[in-house]
């Protein structure tokens, strides 16, 4: 009996320290960076919310915010992100509006160990306005690492700066744990 | 006492916790798991992971034609014994006039690469004398070959194959189609390069499978080429009616923002047939959209359905159901749970979803057992002996299930049958802090039923084909002998 119970209480440490380690693992951290997280702002999808952030103008050239998140399972295993349809598709760019417009060919682009391509595009939102915003899928194996940044700056300014913070080593270790099962 | 009582609290939280789960993990050599359902014959396939069976009576004799996925990492090609070579996986043949001892007849390579990136999953086969110009001694099989295109082969002789044309080519994708065998038109589920997603019909008219001609593209708007915006979701599959229904029911999704699409076949194919925005909306009745959690991979038509209950209703005794199934993609539960759905579609402009069904997780803790637990798909045979009575799901790691569907409003499980893992079948993995920690199951990806009533079960994991049958009450549900 005693075994059993001392077997219990290990038991139940082990998954406290693992529900421990995903709540340190739910996030990067932005200390140091023009970067700050902000709350996903996006009502429930198919796949479960991501991270958001925000980068003021001062430090951006003008405010874009960022939103990024694994799509497991929704990439082809072989092909990767093969073409900029592929970007049109599971980039996010619905979430902010329905109605984008390319503004150019995409980009092949890698951030760490991840492939994929970058499209900037003009939405139409629904009040209206004109956003710039730009598109990235990113492939791990089978698995997406998808993110699109909007701002009020030049789609190269709002690319160039998304993919310096995409690239930094905190958001490159989150990626990673989020499609590695960490 | 207290402390006591505590303790045994305790053990009880580790047991649920870790205990239980476990096992239930299949091992080999442990027998199949079964209700009401039993084993008749066994065939390995070459262990070749299965997608579509399709069981064609042919002549006096009944032929399965498998359709599979490509290889795997560790075996890309396996060898076929009847050739002595290794081969890609294509479409196995399989005789089982006598279902207690099928008969491998061939296999017909398919295309190089592995998992879904090769082989030929889809099958449809119909007989030459059935089809409007078809040679009256051929029987046609139409296959979708790898992502690239399709062919039709004669297989009159099904142990010597004879390829009769091939149709597209370098296309992005291909999956479920679908050949009215009366009328010869093919709905092929494609990815013509021009167009903004993986999957799209392709419309042809194969009543001479010697000399396909192409009738027109179709999708949901957004889809087409030249479009901007979002992009709807991609094609799974459809099902056809024929003439006398005069409707198709598109599925789109496979596991997440599941549509289904209702389409007037008349105005479908004798329509404006450019693919613009207009002239693809032009032939759609309606649309139904799904939770973004579910896909729909089959759409199954029930028309008529009289249901008990509103027996002494004035109006509405009868409905017209659709059976939607969607598709788990992620192993050990890492998604919503995909399972069955009924809509209600008499009303066509307003279909509604009426009821659904999944296996209970906990019957098996089948989230422990690996691979992916929820449905996949269903049988579509429309022959007598189950039709509108009786439903066959598979669920992967929880095998096939056998549901009583006479009332669509409250589907109820009758049977199961989950079958023993072999030594040919297959790891499946998920990645845990960067390292992959892979688990075996059965994995049952696709069924099907022939006129006598027998079940045909395939594996993706490469356990190959159980052919089963009704036992006890669910034969009894069947209204079988």
């Amino acid at each position: 009996m005693r075994g059993l119970l001392i077997a219990c209480g290990v038991m139940l440490c082990t998954l406290s320290g693992v529900a421990a380690v995903q709540h340190v693992r739910s996030g990067p951290s932005t200390a140091g960076s023009n970067w700050h997280e902000i709350a996903w702002p996006f009502p429930r999808d198919g796949w479960p919310a991501g991270r958001a952030f925000r980068c003021d103008a001062s430090a951006c050239g003008g405010e874009v915010e960022l939103y990024v998140r694994p799509k497991i399972g929704f990439c082809n295993c072989d092909t990767g992100v093969a073409d900029d349809d592929e970007v049109d598709r599971v980039a996010d760019l619905d979430l902010m509006s329905r109605r984008f417009v390319p503004r150019e060919t995409g980009k092949v682009i890698r951030i760490s160990d991840m492939a994929g391509r970058a499209r900037s595009y003009d939405l139409k939102m629904t009040d209206g306005s004109d956003h710039t915003a730009v598109g990235f899928a990113l492939s791990h194996r089978c698995d997406l690492m998808v993110a699109v940044a909007q701002g009020e700056g030049t789609a190269e300014g709002v690319r160039r700066a998304a993919v310096e913070f995409l690239d930094t080593s905190d958001m490159t270790h989150w990626m990673s744990s989020a499609l590695n099962g960490g | 006492m207290k402390s006591r009582a505590f303790g045994i609290a305790l053990i009880s939280i580790a047991f649920v916790a870790c205990g239980g789960a476990y096992a239930q993990q299949q091992v080999i050599g442990a027998p199949p798991e079964a209700s009401n359902m039993k084993l008749v014959g066994y065939n390995d396939l070459q262990a070749r992971s299965a997608y579509q069976p399709t069981i064609h009576h042919q002549g006096d004799r009944y032929i399965a034609y498998i359709g599979h996925h490509g290889g795997t990492d560790e075996i890309p090609d396996p060898v076929n014994p009847l050739t002595g070579k290794a081969e890609p996986n294509g479409t196995s043949i399989v005789d089982v006039t006598d279902p207690a001892h099928p008969k491998y007849l061939h296999h017909i390579p398919g295309q190089e690469g592995k998992y879904e990136g090769g082989g030929a999953q889809m099958v449809r086969v119909c007989d030459g004398k059935s089809l409007p110009k078809g040679d009256p001694n051929a029987v046609y099989l139409l296959r979708a070959v790898g992502s690239q295109g399709h062919e039709i082969w004669n297989v009159a002789d099904p142990a010597n194959p004879v390829l009769v044309t091939k149709i597209g080519e370098n296309l992005k994708d291909t999956h479920k189609n679908f050949w009215e065998c009366d009328t010869g038109i093919a709905y092929l589920v494609s990815g013509a390069p021009d167009w903004r997603t993986r999957r799209m019909t392709q419309i042809y008219d194969l009543s001479d499978p010697a000399h396909p001609q192409k009738i027109r593209d179709f999708g949901l708007p957004g889809q087409e080429p030249g479009s901007t915006g979002a992009v709807p979701t991609e094609l799974h599959g459809m099902i056809s009616t024929g003439p006398q229904g005069n409707r198709v029911y598109f599925g789109y999704g496979t596991d997440k923002g599941g549509i289904m699409q209702i389409v007037d076949r008349d105005k479908l194919l004798n329509g404006p047939k450019e693919p613009t925005a207009q002239n693809l909306r032009y032939p759609e009745i309606s649309e139904m959209a799904m939770s973004a959690f579910n896909g729909a991979h089959t759409t199954f038509p029930m028309k008529d359905m009289p249901i008990a209950e509103f027996a002494n209703d004035k109006d509405g005794k009868t409905r017209d159901i659709v059976m939607l199934v969607d598709e788990a993609i992620l192993n050990e539960c890492g998604e919503p749970r995909q399972m069955v759905w009924f809509a209600d579609v008499t009303t066509e402009t307003r279909p509604m979803m009426i009821s659904s069904w999944t296996v209970p997780e906990a019957s098996g803790h089948f989230c422990e057992r690996g691979g992916r637990f929820g449905s996949h798909s269903s049988n579509e045979s429309m022959a007598p002996v189950y039709y509108k009575k009786m439903a066959f799901i598979a669920f992967f790691n929880a095998g096939v299930r056998a549901l009583d569907i006479r009332d669509p409003y409250h589907p109820k499980e009758v049977g199961y049958f989950i079958p023993s893992i072999t030594a040919a079948t297959d790891k499946r993995c998920v990645p845990v802090d960067g390292a992959q920690r892979c688990k075996v199951a059965i994995q049952t990806n696709n069924v099907e039923t022939d006129d006598r009533g027998y079940i045909y079960i395939v594996d993706r994991a490469n356990t190959g084909m159980h052919i089963l049958e009704l036992t006890g009450a669910a034969r009894k549900a069947a209204g079988l002998p």
